[in-house]
């Protein structure tokens, strides 16, 4: 109930208790280094699974006073949580638009860029529909993406945008066709190659290079996109000395470093 | 003084009972009022809100169908044949009612999926399961025929064996004997099984996300509709919650009062019938 006084400026303010009870099931919240005072909550898109942690170990180490703890999910989701009042410090999008939202109601002050990302194709280990480059993506029956409210999934349909002179009218419509579910995050999707139902799917090239009993086929330079992701401290607790050195941790040159260990790749 | 004292247990648990009754109704009278009328009809134009309506209508209504067709027999063994082997049986049908949506999702997986069990051979009919309608359809089955089965059984077991006995003697076939005696001795039990089965098969959400997957049309449901339109236009989940609801208190009223009823009406057929 306490979370439902935090009223949104929308007006949407007598859903709030029913909204609230959905999103808070929605999410899991894995918890870093030791028991202490106080953690730094850090909500933080699915892609940035393994690279947050590895930050977080190694801001541990540095700042062995601090403790952070992480939650990921699809970044709207994250956005939606915070929006109702989710107890987050700092939050971690996919993309601009999510945090852009957040900082026009006011809920989140001053997000930077920290990382950029692209995308990739990955199909199950044993390639059941032979997709060898990106041109046999039409080929593949069962393909999976991400909804278009997901970073992810918003990347992806503007890649196909951009495939669409080189693929053809009638190949990119094909592909469009084999789409067969829509996943709320990108290691969702993913997860549909790695448990080998799907005949391909499009997630960010980290997820591929992380990814388990997969191929990864790259995406053309010339139509793949820039995913570039934006951190933020949400209203409130933009001044707790933590808070600050964490945003600041992952900007600096140690955090790039481990950060690019996991695939991503700087930004201006 | 002593009085007082001797009642405190009851009020105790009265408030204790009221407690348990607002935390009940509260979400539900505020799903009644949280919206209105101008949300829920632009939470009805939504994209999502016609092919899930669609779909839900359509993958329930052949759930139902086999859960009945299937479960009806099921139940009848149950409630008549060997102890022994009908417990068996009995303790796999009901599994589902205790086992978590999202492991069942799992294990559709493992026995469907194309590296699930019977995927080589389901590859080889050139059947896809995973991502189609039909998941959404088996995942349904699955998890709403325990509760028609159990309550067929119950009811088949109340079915009065002289009272068969009598029809087979009046020269009545066994499945004469069947439709025209035991399904309407225990048409009671059958109807609500049939409804809380049907109840359960329009809200499943966690199995069909993990099996089926989600796409408008095809495999997104109500109940998946709900979860994506959180992330995208809240009226339109609104909207859907509201047509669930709906749905759900037709079934309450299915189960609880129109039964009355019919076993009265059931009641005089028999007891005013040749069969006494």
């Amino acid at each position: 109930m306490l979370h439902c006084s935090r009223v949104s400026s929308t007006g949407r303010s007598r859903w709030l208790c029913l909204r609230l009870a959905l999103v808070a099931t929605s999410a899991c919240s894995p918890h870093v280094g030791q028991p202490g005072p106080e953690p730094i909550r850090v909500f933080a898109a699915s892609s940035l699974t393994e690279g947050f942690t590895a930050l977080a170990q190694a801001f541990e180490a540095a700042h062995p006073e601090e403790r952070v703890a992480l939650q990921f999910a699809g970044s709207q989701s994250l956005r939606l949580q915070i929006e109702q009042g989710a107890p987050a410090d700092v939050f971690a999008s996919a993309n601009e638009a999510h945090v852009r939202e957040l900082v026009r109601d006011g809920t989140v002050v001053a997000p930077v860029a920290f990382a950029t990302n692209r995308l990739a194709i990955v199909v199950p280990a044993d390639n059941p529909a032979g997709v060898k480059t990106f041109d046999d993506l039409a080929s593949a029956q069962r393909i999976v993406v991400g909804t278009e409210q997901a970073p992810i999934g918003a990347y992806t349909r503007a890649m196909l945008r951009n495939a669409e002179p080189r693929l053809g009218a009638s190949r990119a419509a094909m592909v469009k066709r084999h789409i067969v579910s829509e996943e709320p995050n990108a290691r969702l999707v993913r997860a549909k190659v790695e448990l080998g139902e799907a005949d391909a799917a499009i997630v960010y090239e980290t997820d591929a290079r992380s990814a388990k009993r997969a191929r990864t086929i790259d995406i053309p330079d010339d139509i793949n996109v820039e995913a570039t992701y934006f951190v933020g401290a949400v209203a409130g607790a933009e001044r707790r000395k933590g808070v600050e050195s964490w945003i600041h941790f992952v900007r600096s040159e140690q955090g790039r470093e481990v950060l690019q260990r996991h695939g991503f790749r700087g930004s201006e | 003084m002593s009085r007082g004292f001797r009642n405190a247990p009851r009020w105790i648990a009265t408030a204790l009972a009221l407690a348990l009754v607002v935390i009940v109704a509260v979400p539900v009278v505020a799903l009644g009022v949280a919206s209105t009328p101008a949300d829920l009809i632009a939470g009805a134009r939504d994209p999502l809100f016609v092919p899930a309506l669609w779909l839900s209508a359509r993958t329930t209504l052949v759930s139902l169908f086999i859960v009945v067709v299937t479960g009806t027999p099921l139940a009848w063994w149950i409630a008549t044949g060997p102890r022994a082997r009908t417990r068996i049986v009995e303790v796999f049908v009901v599994m589902p009612i205790v086992l978590p949506p999202a492991v069942l999702g799992v294990a559709l997986l493992e026995a469907f999926g194309r590296q699930g069990l019977l995927g080589p051979l389901l590859e080889q009919l050139g059947v896809q399961i995973p991502f189609t309608s039909s998941a959404v359809v088996i995942a349904q089955v699955v998890v709403s025929a325990p509760f028609y089965v159990e309550s067929a059984a119950i009811a088949f077991r109340r079915v009065d064996v002289d009272l068969m006995l009598v029809a087979r003697t009046l020269g009545a076939s066994a499945s004469r004997a069947f439709f025209r005696v035991a399904i309407p001795v225990a048409a009671t039990g059958l109807l609500g099984g049939a409804a809380l089965a049907y109840a359960r098969a329009i809200g499943e959400f966690g199995a069909t996300l993990l099996f089926a997957g989600n796409l408008s049309g095809v495999t997104q449901t109500m109940p998946l509709a709900i979860y994506m339109a959180l992330e995208s236009d809240v009226r339109a989940a609104l909207a859907l919650s509201w047509v669930l609801g709906a749905i759900a208190i037709a079934l309450l009223f299915a189960i609880r009062v129109a039964p009355q009823g019919l076993s009265g009406r059931t009641r005089a057929r028999l007891g005013g019938g040749p069969l006494q």
